[in-house]
């Protein structure tokens, strides 16, 4: 349990300084912005009530919002995305599929299933905040864009990391 | 109390998830000028849009007294119009001067005779030497008349002399141009005892048969005393600025003829 508990602030603290030092630093163009902190919140265990998710969701999304200086904002996403969490599993698995699996990692479930997790929720969470962050209905259009091309990259970045952290989780 | 128990119970995400929402909203539009921008004038439009609904329905609901107010006002003015002859109140109806609308399709001000000529003529009721004024002050004296055209003799103009009065001490004067500047000209005749100020205004004094009393003509700009003559005089900025003049009226007065034959006969 205590186990656990570290190995998720260690998980919360690492993906808080690569977002703020790396990822908010890359200039991948005027729309390309990868965010791959709420990797935390995808990674959180099946059974974890939708209310933790939520608190989880809100205090790393303010994490990274005091850094970046736009308080609220990454927030305000991240807990939509964990708001809507548990529906994303409940459409893309089988109830009998997520009984005996602890977490929706791609070395429990698989790569495919992953993939089409990760990038509906990278989807959700991309377009409240690129929308909170143009906060106008004109620039919907600027806003799907930013989110159709920062999406993939940002699902590829957390994939790699989840690569690269493989063993140690397994 | 026992059923919101539960029903707090059953949405607990949904109520924990709005409170989270709620709070990042008051968190961006309070840190983000732009975001704060906007929601204070969204916040505004719906406020001024619903002042604007109330406000038409309580006139609705006023329309009672608010006629019963009209209808009193129309008696009175009817009244006024002269329905009841023996009320002859001339503080409430002047009936000397008349004003003719005009524009200036064409104007001078930078030579040293200049004149304006505006489109309304003959048949518009215009004659010669009537006045002409504007909004903001006299204009000139209507020099020249076809049938439907007039030209003015502009304040910019040397032979160009009008009757003033000074607005605080009565004293009159003749103003003139200084054949210079169109925003400035010469207050002459003076009398030397009189002191004047900076700012002090001169109006129309109402002597000339053209001007209505009181058309503002300018304020004293610069004064120097002379102490060798009877008549000192000053430098005055015209109120009307010729160069930007648009709309213009003729004043016609209507007893002008009966005022000429007793001056004649004096």
């Amino acid at each position: 349990m205590y186990n656990k508990l570290i190995r998720n602030i260690i998980r919360f603290i690492l993906l808080c300084v690569v977002q703020v030092f790396v990822f908010d630093n890359i200039q991948f163009g005027n729309y390309i912005h990868p965010y791959v902190y709420v990797l935390f919140v995808m990674l959180l265990p099946f059974e974890t009530p939708t209310w933790r998710l939520m608190l989880n969701g809100f205090l790393i999304g303010f994490v990274v919002d005091i850094f970046n200086g736009t308080p609220g904002l990454n927030a305000a996403a991240t807990v939509f995305m964990a708001f809507v969490r548990p529906f994303v599993i409940k459409i893309t698995t089988r109830q009998s599929d997520i009984e005996d699996k602890y977490a929706p990692t791609i070395s429990e479930m698989s790569l495919q299933w992953f993939v089409l997790y990760g990038l509906l929720l990278l989807l959700l969470h991309n377009f409240v905040l690129f929308w909170l962050e143009a906060f106008s209905i004109k620039l919907l259009g600027i806003v799907v864009l930013e989110t159709l091309l920062s999406v993939p990259i940002s699902l590829v970045v957390i994939v790699l990391i989840m690569y690269m952290f493989k063993p140690v989780k397994k | 109390m026992y059923n919101l128990f539960i029903f707090i119970r059953k949405y607990n995400a949904v109520i924990l998830f709005i409170l989270l929402e709620a709070v990042c909203g008051v968190l961006i539009v309070q840190s983000l000028p732009f975001q704060n921008r906007k929601m204070v004038n969204v916040s505004n439009q719906i406020s001024g849009g619903f002042h604007k609904t109330t406000a038409n329905w309580m006139d609705y609901l006023n329309l009672k007294s608010e006629n019963e107010a009209l209808v009193e006002h129309n008696a009175l003015l009817l009244k006024r119009l002269g329905c009841d002859e023996n009320e002859n109140d001339t503080a409430w109806y002047d009936d000397t001067f008349t004003y003719i609308p005009a524009h200036v399709v064409n104007n001078s001000f930078n030579r040293t005779t200049n004149y304006i000529v505006i489109d309304k003529g003959r048949e518009d009721g215009i004659t010669i030497d009537m006045g002409v004024i504007c909004n903001e002050g006299v204009v000139g004296k209507v020099l020249n008349v076809s049938e439907h055209y007039a030209s003015i003799m502009s304040m910019l103009n040397s032979s160009m002399v009008i009757s003033c009065r000074f607005l605080d001490n009565q004293y009159v004067a003749n103003v003139t141009w200084d054949n210079l500047n169109y925003r400035y000209g010469v207050v002459k005749d003076i009398p030397s005892h009189l002191v004047i100020s900076m700012g002090d205004t001169l109006v129309t004094s109402g002597f000339s048969n053209a001007f209505p009393p009181n058309v503002m003509v300018g304020t004293v700009e610069d004064y120097e005393d002379d102490d060798n003559s009877m008549f000192s005089s000053a430098k005055l900025r015209f109120s009307t600025n010729f160069n930007t003049l648009r709309h213009v009226y003729v004043v016609k007065n209507n007893y002008r003829t009966e005022i000429d034959s007793l001056c004649i006969t004096n």
